[in-house]
C-alpha cells in the first residue's frame, strides 16, 4: 500500500488492532483505511503518539491543541493556547498522556477527564517518555532529564544531570536505564538507581530516533551511516561495550529506527528515502523501499511485527507486509 | 559550490532596541503586497499578525554547546521552532526572526551554522538592525547590547531620520560606521525602506562577498550620507574630536567594539594566512563578532573569500580574478578589544616572500 499525502509526515502510528494512521504537518491525520481527519485546522501537527486505548492517534499541534483522532472524527483533549505542543507521550499501561509545551509538561488521564497534573521546568522540554508501566515520566531538557511520578501532585523531580541540551529520551523496558539524545551528536545514559553516567558518543549527527528491542537487550539509534545498535545486558548496560553498525553505507544516514519489543528485528529509514528491515541474528538487510526520495521522517512496526509503515518529508508513505 | 540550493528557506534576523522601529518594519514586510508568505518568530506577541502568515511565539533560550568551543552559544528555542516549521514546508517562503531589544545576535546567528539540520534546511540571509536616529547615540553609550547589534549587522536601518538635523545624521552615521564598517546604512522614516533591499541580502553567503571596501559603501564626499572617515583625506582628525566633544559622548567604542579594515597590495602566502586566521579566531573568537575578507593568494588564480562569526569560519576559493581587476587582499574584522597594530602586523606578515 502506498500513499501520496502531500505534506510532511510527522509520525506513523499503529493501533492495537493493527489499524495504521499517519500524522501530518498540514494538521491532518490520515488513516490507511481512507479517512482524513482534520485534527488541527489551519495548523500543523508537531508530535503524535498512539492513544492509550490503542485506538486512534493523539496529536499535538502548533495551535496549542492536543487532539485525539479516530476514524470517527477528532476530539480535543486539551488546549494551551498560543504556544506549540512540542512533544507527546502516551502509556497504554497507565492510560496517561503527557505533553510538553515550552517549560511545562501536562499529564492527563484518558479515562478521567478531571485528572490533570502540571510539571514545570526551568528550561523548555524537548521530548518525553513514560517507563514501561506508565508510572514514571522522563522529560528531556537543558542540563539533563527530569524524572517525575506521573500521577503525583506537588513533588520535586529527580534530576539526572548532564551538561548540554537533551532533545530525545527513552527508558529501557526494565526501567533501569534512561537514555537521552543530545544536541551535541551524542547519546547519554543514566543508570537510574545510582545516576551513574554512560557516555555513548561518536555520532556524526543527532541520534534523534531511539528504540529498545529484543526484550530490552538492544538499543538501536539513528544518527549514523547505518543503524547503531548498543548491547544492553546485565546491570551495567552498554558500559564498556562496543556498538555495532547495521546496514552501513557511505553517505546514507539513518534518520529513523523502529524495532520489535520482543525480537531482534530492526527497521531503519534513511535520509535518502530508503527503508530496510533486518533480523539482527541473520546477515544482511531486506530492502523495503529501494528508491531514493525525500528523507524518511516516520517509521513504525505493527505490534504483531507483520507490517512496517513509513513516511517521508514530502508526504509519501507506505505500509508493507514483512516476514522476518 | 552549491551552498544555497533553492530548498533552503531564507531567514532574516531583525534586531534593534525597544522603540527603534523594528515592529513597524516587520509589519511593513508582512503587509506589503509581495506575494510571499512568511513565518515570523517573535519573543513577545506584539501588534503583528497578518492572516496569511504564521506567527510563532517563543522564549529566548540561549545555551552552550558541548563542543569545546567557548563562544559556541546557540538559541535552543530557535532550533526547536525551526525544526517544527520544517514540518510545515510549503506553507511559507521565508522566515523572519524578531529578537528582543536586549538580545545578543551572536547566538541567533550561530544557530544557523552549528546545528546540522538547521544548516541543511535554512540559510541565514541577514542580520538587519534597526536603530533610531534620535536615540542611537545614547544607546551606543549606555548599552552593550545596542553596540553589539549594530556591530553584528549586515545592514543598518537608520530610522526616524526626520527627527534630527542633517549634521547630526552625519555624526550618527560616523559612529555607526566606526562600530561596523561593513554594513550599509539605509536612512528611513517610519521604517520606509524598500523591502527588496532588506530581504535577500545573502549576508552570510560566500559567493556574495564580491566587494569589500568600506569606502565603497560610503556615498561620495559632498553627497548626502557621506561619512567623513580616515579615507577622506581631509580634516578627519579634527572632525572626530569635534564630534566626540560636541555631543559629550564617552566613546566607549574606542576601547570596546569597532571595525578594523586591513589590506595588502601584494599577494599573501596561502598556508601562512590560513594559519594566522585560524589562530586569531581560536584566540580572539569570543571577541570577534563578524569578519569578512577577499584574499589574493600567491600562485592562485581564484579569489579566496572568507566570513566568520566568532569562531565559526567559512572560507572557499571563489571566482577567478578578472584580467583587468585590481588584485589586492582586504579583510574587515569587527569585534571587542581588537589591537589594530597587532592585527595589521599579523596580516602583513602573511605577505608572500619575493612578491
Amino acid at each position: 500500500m502506498s500513499f501520496s499525502f502531500g505534506a510532511f509526515i510527522v509520525e506513523a502510528v499503529f493501533g492495537k488492532d493493527g489499524a495504521c494512521a499517519f500524522a501530518l504537518g498540514d494538521g491532518t491525520v490520515r488513516f490507511a483505511s481512507g479517512e482524513t481527519i482534520e485534527a488541527h485546522p489551519d495548523a500543523g501537527i508537531q508530535c503524535a503518539a498512539a492513544h492509550p486505548s490503542g485506538v486512534g492517534v493523539v496529536s499535538g499541534g502548533d495551535d496549542g491543541r492536543l487532539v485525539w483522532s479516530t476514524v470517527e472524527g477528532a476530539k480535543e483533549l486539551a488546549s494551551v493556547g498560543g504556544k506549540w505542543i512540542d512533544a507527546v507521550a502516551a502509556s497504554a499501561e497507565s492510560n496517561l498522556i503527557a505533553f510538553a509545551c515550552s517549560r511545562d509538561v501536562r499529564v492527563i488521564d484518558a479515562r478521567d477527564a478531571k485528572f490533570s497534573r502540571t510539571f514545570s521546568h526551568e528550561r523548555s522540554v524537548a521530548n518525553l517518555a513514560f517507563d514501561a508501566k506508565g508510572r514514571r515520566l522522563a522529560c528531556a531538557t537543558y542540563g539533563g532529564a527530569a524524572l517525575w511520578f506521573a500521577r503525583i501532585e506537588g513533588q520535586k523531580p529527580t534530576m539526572l544531570k548532564w551538561a548540554g541540551s537533551h532533545v530525545g529520551v527513552v527508558f529501557s523496558p526494565d526501567g533501569k536505564f534512561l537514555i537521552s539524545c543530545m544536541q551535541d551528536n551524542a547519546l547519554h545514559g543514566w543508570r537510574i538507581a545510582d545516576a551513574k553516567d554512560m557516555r555513548m558518543g561518536g555520532y556524526p549527527a543527532k541520534p534523534k530516533s531511539l528504540c529498545f528491542l529484543a526484550h530490552g537487550g538492544l538499543l538501536a539509534t539513528s544518527g549514523a551511516e547505518g543503524a547503531v545498535v548498543w548491547p544492553f545486558a546485565g546491570a551495567n548496560g552498554p558500559m564498556g561495550k562496543q556498538a555495532a553498525e547495521i546496514g552501513h553505507e557511505d553517505g546514507a544516514r539513518v534518520t529513523r529506527v523502529a524495532g520489535l519489543p520482543e525480537r531482534p528485528v530492526l527497521a531503519a529509514g534513511l535520509e535518502d528515502g530508503r527503508v530496510w528491515i533486518a533480523d539482527l541474528t541473520a546477515k544482511g538487510v531486506e530492502r523495503i523501499r529501494a528508491d531514493k526520495a525525500a528523507a524518511i521522517s516516520a517509521l513504525a512496526l505493527s505490534p504483531d511485527g507483520r507490517r512496517l509503515a513509513w513516511g517521508d518529508e514530502d508526504g509519501e508513505a507506505g505500509i508493507v507486509e514483512v516476514s522476518l | 559550490m552549491s551552498r544555497t540550493p533553492a530548498s533552503q528557506i531564507p531567514v532574516t534576523v531583525l534586531t534593534g532596541y525597544l522603540g527603534a522601529g523594528k515592529t513597524t518594519l516587520l509589519n511593513r514586510i508582512l503587509s506589503e503586497d509581495h506575494g510571499k508568505r512568511y513565518a515570523v518568530i517573535v519573543n513577545e506577541f506584539g501588534e503583528i499578525g497578518i492572516d496569511n502568515d504564521l506567527i510563532v511565539d517563543t522564549d529566548e533560550e540561549v545555551f552552550e554547546m558541548n563542543n569545546g568551543c567557548v563562544c559556541c552559544t546557540v538559541r535552543g528555542d530557535l532550533i526547536r521552532v525551526l525544526s517544527g516549521l520544517m514540518k510545515r514546508k510549503g506553507r511559507f517562503d521565508a522566515v523572519i526572526v524578531e529578537t528582543t531589544g536586549l538580545a545578543d545576535p551572536g547566538p541567533v546567528a550561530q544557530t544557523f551554522f552549528v546545528d546540522d539540520e538547521i544548516k541543511a534546511k535554512t540559510r541565514l540571509d541577514s542580520v538587519t538592525t534597526v536603530v533610531d536616529a534620535l536615540h542611537v547615540g545614547q544607546r551606543i553609550d549606555d548599552s552593550r547590547e545596542a553596540r553589539e547589534q549594530i556591530a553584528f549587522a549586515d545592514q543598518i536601518i537608520l530610522n526616524k531620520t526626520d527627527l534630527v538635523s542633517e549634521k547630526d545624521l552625519a555624526a550618527v552615521e560616523a559612529r555607526l560606521r566606526r562600530l561596523n564598517p561593513l554594513a550599509p546604512i539605509r536612512r528611513a522614516v517610519r521604517s520606509d525602506v524598500p523591502l527588496d533591499a532588506i530581504l535577500g541580502r545573502g549576508g552570510f553567503d560566500l559567493d556574495r562577498i564580491v566587494e569589500l571596501e568600506p569606502e565603497f559603501l560610503n556615498p561620495p564626499h559632498g553627497e548626502a550620507g557621506h561619512v567623513h572617515d580616515e579615507d577622506c583625506g581631509h580634516d578627519h582628525h579634527d572632525h572626530d574630536h569635534a564630534h566626540g566633544h560636541h555631543h559629550g559622548h564617552a566613546h566607549a567604542e574606542a576601547q570596546d567594539i569597532r571595525g578594523i579594515s586591513l589590506s595588502a597590495e601584494k599577494p599573501l602566502d596561502g598556508p601562512r594566512f590560513t594559519q594566522w586566521l585560524d589562530k586569531l579566531l581560536a584566540e580572539q573568537g569570543p571577541d570577534i563578532l563578524r569578519a569578512k575578507g577577499i584574499i589574493d593568494v600567491k600562485g592562485e588564480d581564484k579569489r579566496l573569500v572568507f566570513q566568520a562569526v566568532h569562531m565559526i569560519l567559512e572560507g572557499d576559493l571563489q571566482r577567478p580574478w578578472g584580467s583587468n581587476e585590481r588584485r589586492w587582499s582586504r579583510a574587515v574584522f569587527i569585534g571587542r578589544n581588537l589591537d589594530e597594530a597587532k592585527l595589521r602586523a599579523g596580516f602583513e606578515s602573511c605577505i608572500a616572500a619575493n612578491s
